[in-house]
């Protein structure tokens, strides 16, 4: 077996931009998707906090109490309110209504808190959506708090002077621990890794490597078998190019226009969003290496397909489980363990958290060292995996 | 103009191309049988046969694209399987679908394949332009190669295999499909490539591009019938050939083929050409008497025997017409 011979290469990789730059299709997905993807799912993953869901409120209980507890949840900006008249029967049909809750006070709530029996309010959720639904409950929870709050206050400052000089003859120990207990215990958050709470830092390396994923497994895939539907592959191979030469020929256009993609998007991310990136050598090293990975895929997806339309076909099923398992743009902790151990397998997993770890935990190599490596095993895998296939095909 | 080639192979005298025993089965489907055959330099080879014969099947064995499954053949004195890289460096390939990239253009092309084969760029640029120049494509150097004829397609398929001068071209059916005028074109090329001492393996079902070749190869279900040149495989006919004038025609043929003594009948230019053992005893016997009272016999003559007629004698079997010298 020869050396691989530059000029050799370079003209299968000179032929390969050729056929990229020839096909205006591709060629303008490729200028104008990925800044737009970005931009896009930039501002889709912006807002993760709910405002204005629309709902319904239902007050069957019209007392001065109540009306203080409505003044209150009226504030909440996280509910749209639509008052009912208190003789509505089908408040709990929330699709009938357009909206996502409904909040029913019952009749003779206001008598139950003074009576030492504190009735519940009853929320009507919608389940659907798993997320949403804990979100408004936690949201109405802390409107009845403060409720409750306010109403303490109120009592202590209406409470007769004979119960107050009552209270000082108690131990100050005492006093002091009733105190205590009556103020609203808490926990001060310290955010660290991401003190503004952006999520757009946390979701960027999602979008690169989506963006790279899609795009790069999906062209190269097509490229072998291109030229095996056309023919042209035979011909390639009565010429004395090996297969080395014919591989990296063809990595070598899709790694160039990959890595434009990189910078475009990174600039779309700094100067849009305002992301900063930290140790961009150390960025620059987890994208080469998840670039190889992907662009081994797509060979080794290309070497497996008979046609283009089997090349996309296969390509689509290896990326549909990506998109919704890599943690690209929701924690892996949120997966059950059986499932993460599926998400290990796939490269924008190990890119995302490699990713993670450098531009918002500013952590050094030792912690994303093992994503590195099964990103270089994974390039190795695909690459020796296509070329041993491109030998099957030769005979 | 591919003059110092000549002094390249040193060994002029020894057979370029030697096929022992050859053969390829897909499974059960003996696509090429026990193919023995040794071909000469400077040679024309015409492989001829019908569709699903075996041709295209033996040239992929040759160009190192499929291996066989018996025998072994060798090109050049390397074996075209084990030493197939090296053998690739000896020879040009045309294959049968056109397969170059229709987006690139006609000098795109070259230029790409002449890097692949590794040819120098100095020499690559003096290449190009010659090779735009025989294959009459100078003025569509810069046009994308699927927006080119047919014919053009061909021709440029033909310039690309010769990119790197190799002494030995393989075509796969370079005509087919092909106008008359571009037929001729390519025949020409192919004649002035043989004239400058390069070997040429073409398959065909064309009968008169059999009569171009230096040699024939009848080849019939994956066997080798007979090989040699035209002049000797019509000479390899036997027996006289007699053709008749027979109105109406077509009733003819029909009730002719069907006499026991006849062994095939088939229509030339209006003549009906009678494939028969004994042609002589049965224009006699019918000069007695005339079997067909429908029928006007209005005319009979002998005919010297063409390509045609000697492939149809060999692949339809009527050994009693033919000197079984060769096969």
């Amino acid at each position: 077996m020869k050396w691989p011979s530059l000029g050799a290469i370079l003209s299968v990789a000179y032929k390969e931009f050729l056929h990229i730059y020839r096909d205006r299709r591709v060629l303008i997905l490729l200028l104008i998707l990925p800044p737009l993807f970005t931009i896009i799912f930039g501002h889709a993953f912006e807002a993760n906090e709910m405002t204005s869901v629309p709902a319904l409120l239902v007050n069957r209980d019209n007392t001065p109490r109540t009306q203080r507890f409505i003044d209150i949840v009226s504030k909440n900006k996280t509910f749209q309110w639509r008052k009912q008249p208190p003789e509505i029967a089908d408040e709990s049909d929330l699709l009938k209504h357009h909206v996502w809750a409904a909040l029913v006070i019952p009749n003779g709530w206001s008598d139950t808190l003074t009576n030492g029996d504190p009735h519940p309010v009853i929320l009507y959720l919608d389940g659907s959506d798993t997320n949403t639904a804990t979100q408004l409950q936690g949201s109405v929870q802390q409107s009845l708090a403060d409720f409750q709050l306010k109403e303490r206050d109120a009592l202590v400052e209406s409470l007769p002077e004979e119960v107050l000089e009552l209270g000082k003859k108690l131990p100050v120990q005492i006093r002091k621990q009733f105190v205590s207990l009556m103020t609203a215990w808490s926990a001060e958050g310290k955010i660290l890794y991401n003190p503004k709470e952006r999520f757009i830092d946390y979701v960027v390396p999602g979008i690169l490597g989506l963006i790279l994923q899609l795009l790069t497994v999906t062209l190269m895939a097509c490229t072998i078998a291109r030229e095996r539907e056309a023919g042209t592959l035979y011909q390639l191979m009565v010429t004395s190019l090996q297969r080395g030469e014919i591989v990296i020929g063809k990595v070598l256009p899709y790694l160039a226009v990959s890595i434009c993609l990189i910078v475009v998007v990174s600039l779309v991310a700094l100067l849009h969003f305002h992301v900063r990136f930290y140790q961009p050598p150390a960025l620059a090293l987890i994208c080469l290496l998840f670039l190889l990975c992907s662009l081994g895929l797509g060979l080794l997806i290309s070497a497996f397909s008979r046609t283009q339309t089997q090349a996309i076909q296969f390509s689509v099923f290896f990326l549909l489980p990506v998109f919704v398992l890599s943690g690209a743009f929701a924690p892996l902790e949120q997966l059950p363990k059986a499932i993460r151990y599926i998400s290990e397998i796939f490269p924008l997993t190990h890119f995302c958290r490699a990713f993670r770890l450098v531009n918002m935990y500013h952590a050094g190599v030792s912690f994303y060292l093992v994503d590195l490596g099964v990103l270089l095993a994974g390039a190795l895998i695909t690459f020796l995996g296509a070329a041993f296939l491109l030998k099957r095909i030769e005979e | 103009m591919w003059a110092g080639h000549r002094n390249k192979v040193s060994k002029m005298n020894e057979p370029v191309i030697v096929l022992n025993q050859l053969s390829k089965s897909f499974g059960d489907v003996h696509a090429v049988q026990n193919l023995s055959l040794t071909i000469e330099p400077s040679t024309i080879f015409g492989f001829l046969g019908a569709n699903g014969a075996g041709k295209t099947t033996t040239i992929r064995m040759l160009c190192g694209l499929t291996h066989p499954t018996g025998g072994s053949a060798t090109v050049a004195g390397a074996d075209v399987w084990k030493d197939r890289h090296l053998v690739r460096t000896k020879f040009g390939y045309v294959a049968q679908r056109f397969s170059l990239y229709p987006d690139l253009t006609v000098e795109e092309n070259l230029r790409f394949f002449g890097g692949a084969c590794r040819v120098p760029a100095a020499e690559l640029e003096k290449r190009i332009s010659r090779l735009l120049r025989v294959t009459d494509l100078k003025s569509k150097r810069n046009a994308a190669a699927g927006s080119l004829s047919g014919g053009m397609r061909q021709l440029l398929a033909l310039g690309c295999a010769l990119v790197h001068d190799p002494p030995l071209l393989f075509l796969d059916e370079p005509t087919s499909g092909l106008d008359p005028v571009h037929r001729q074109q390519m025949w020409n090329l192919l004649y002035d490539l043989s004239n400058q001492g390069k070997t040429i393996f073409v398959t065909t079902h064309y009968m008169d591009e059999a009569e171009r070749c230096t040699e024939v190869g009848f080849l019939e279900a994956g066997r080798l019938l007979a090989k040699a040149s035209p002049r000797a495989l019509k000479a390899s006919f036997r027996a006289r050939l007699l053709e008749l004038d027979i109105e109406p025609i077509m009733p003819a043929l029909v009730r002719l083929r069907n006499l026991p003594e006849v062994l095939g009948v088939s229509l030339r230019s209006g003549g009906l050409r009678i494939y028969a053992a004994e042609p002589e005893k049965l224009l006699a016997s019918w000069r007695a008497q005339w079997p067909f009272p429908d029928l006007n016999l209005a005319g009979e003559r002998w005919v010297e025997p063409d390509m045609e007629d000697v492939f149809t004698a060999y692949s339809q079997g009527y050994d009693a017409v033919l000197k079984r010298s060769t096969s």
